[in-house]
């Protein structure tokens, strides 16, 4: 009794039939506004509510993953792994509060800053070193992957000279857009710190560098995510990215069921509704761009 | 069903390749501008707008046009374009 209960209940939310007027009742109109007042109420509640400043903006990239993966990756091509260095780290962190302060987007600053300016500001004194940026992306394993797939990037990820990393995720609004920002730093101490004239290598400097408008900046007060900090927070990013793509997928099912059922009835000419094609084409392109606004760019 | 979804679009090729046309630039300019949030969702918006557009011209073509049906293409652009807007802008 019960469980033909459930399925009428299914088949009427996606088979058409008679008592649905031939169409899936989650593709009806009051379904479709009830859909329509979720995603506002998610807009509202993650724009008014200081949710995002209290379980952080970038939640799933985290310094430990970043450091983690990272030497994962070195560890494929049997490279010792980097050890994690507070000066370093600190370094990123100014690198990062520098260009949210000043609004660039690049390896070097308006003013000429070098990036090794903050490796030295920190009290690291380098033979080698090297970084690498990211911005806007959702996940750290994005992040790691983007750069592996870029020449200029693997190959600092990959270099053999460097023996500690530093890192820093922060964020702030860049020309004025709410933005996530990943400094990643490579270094390999002087051996000899009173050494003359010691060999120092230049950061990987990006093809395709992008110097924004300085000035009008919101003064979003950044955060650094300590290395050890385990993750408590919630994570949002991940939440919602899942709520999409579960939701798209429902969507898509739904028309198919809703096509394929009407169509063997007979009855797909004779409705008043959007094309079903149209709607599986337009879900097909969402979902692609939403794999693709999980990703940042990197320089 | 997929021999359905040939038959419909065959009969109806000038506007699904528009619409796909449209959708191929939609994700090749995203990815021309990744990371840069608020372009993404300029792009994001045009390309809603233009499905609304194309629902509404695609159903007065074959004339079967309806507020409804209008009504549905606005429903399924809005409501994707909300839930996109909350990764792309929080």
């Amino acid at each position: 009794m019960n469980f033909s209960r459930i399925k009428n209940f299914f088949h009427h939310l996606f088979i058409p039939k008679e008592e649905n007027n031939f169409r899936s009742k989650l593709l009806h109109f009051d379904f479709l506004t009830y859909y329509l007042l979720i995603a506002l109420f998610f807009t509202f509640l993650f724009k008014k509510t200081p949710l995002y400043n209290i379980l952080g903006y970038a939640t799933d990239i985290t310094i430990q993953k970043l450091y983690e993966l990272t030497n994962y990756e070195r560890q494929k091509y049997n490279l010792p792994p980097l050890n994690y260095n507070e000066k370093l780290s600190a370094a990123a962190y100014q690198k990062a509060l520098d260009m949210f302060n000043k609004n660039y987007w690049a390896h070097f600053g308006p003013n000429g800053e070098t990036p090794w300016r903050f490796i030295l500001n920190s009290g690291y004194q380098y033979e080698y070193a090297g970084e690498n940026l990211a911005k806007n992306f959702l996940f750290s394993q994005n992040v790691v992957s983007a750069w592996m797939n870029s020449p200029t990037h693997r190959e600092n990820i990959l270099r053999k000279e460097y023996t500690d990393i530093g890192l820093a995720v922060v964020n702030g609004s860049l020309n004025g857009e709410p933005t996530t920002l990943v400094v990643q730093m490579f270094g390999k101490p002087q051996e000899n710190v009173f050494a003359l004239n010691p060999i120092k290598t230049q950061p990987v400097i990006a093809k395709e560098e992008k110097n924004l408008k300085p000035n009008n900046i919101q003064s979003n007060k950044p955060q650094i995510l300590a290395k050890n900090e385990k993750q408590k927070k919630i994570s949002i990013n991940s939440f919602l990215f899942n709520f999409n793509l579960g939701f798209i997928l429902l969507l898509i099912i739904t028309l198919i069921l809703d096509f394929y059922f009407a169509n063997k009835m007979g009855v797909l000419n004779l409705r008043f509704t959007g094309k079903n094609l149209a709607h599986l084409i337009f879900l097909g392109f969402i979902m692609i761009s939403l794999f693709i606004i999980s990703r940042g760019s990197i320089i | 069903m997929i021999k359905f979804f040939k038959k419909e679009f065959r009969k109806h090729l000038f506007d699904y390749l528009l619409l796909l046309t449209a959708g191929i630039f939609f994700i090749l300019s995203l990815n021309l501008f990744q990371g840069e949030r608020f372009l993404e969702f300029i792009i994001l918006l045009a390309f809603v707008s233009f499905y609304i557009v194309w629902g509404t011209y695609h159903h007065l073509a074959i004339d079967k046009f309806h507020f409804k049906i209008v009504l549905e293409y606005i429903m399924i652009g809005f409501i994707l374009l909300f839930l996109l807007k909350i990764i792309i802008l929080p």
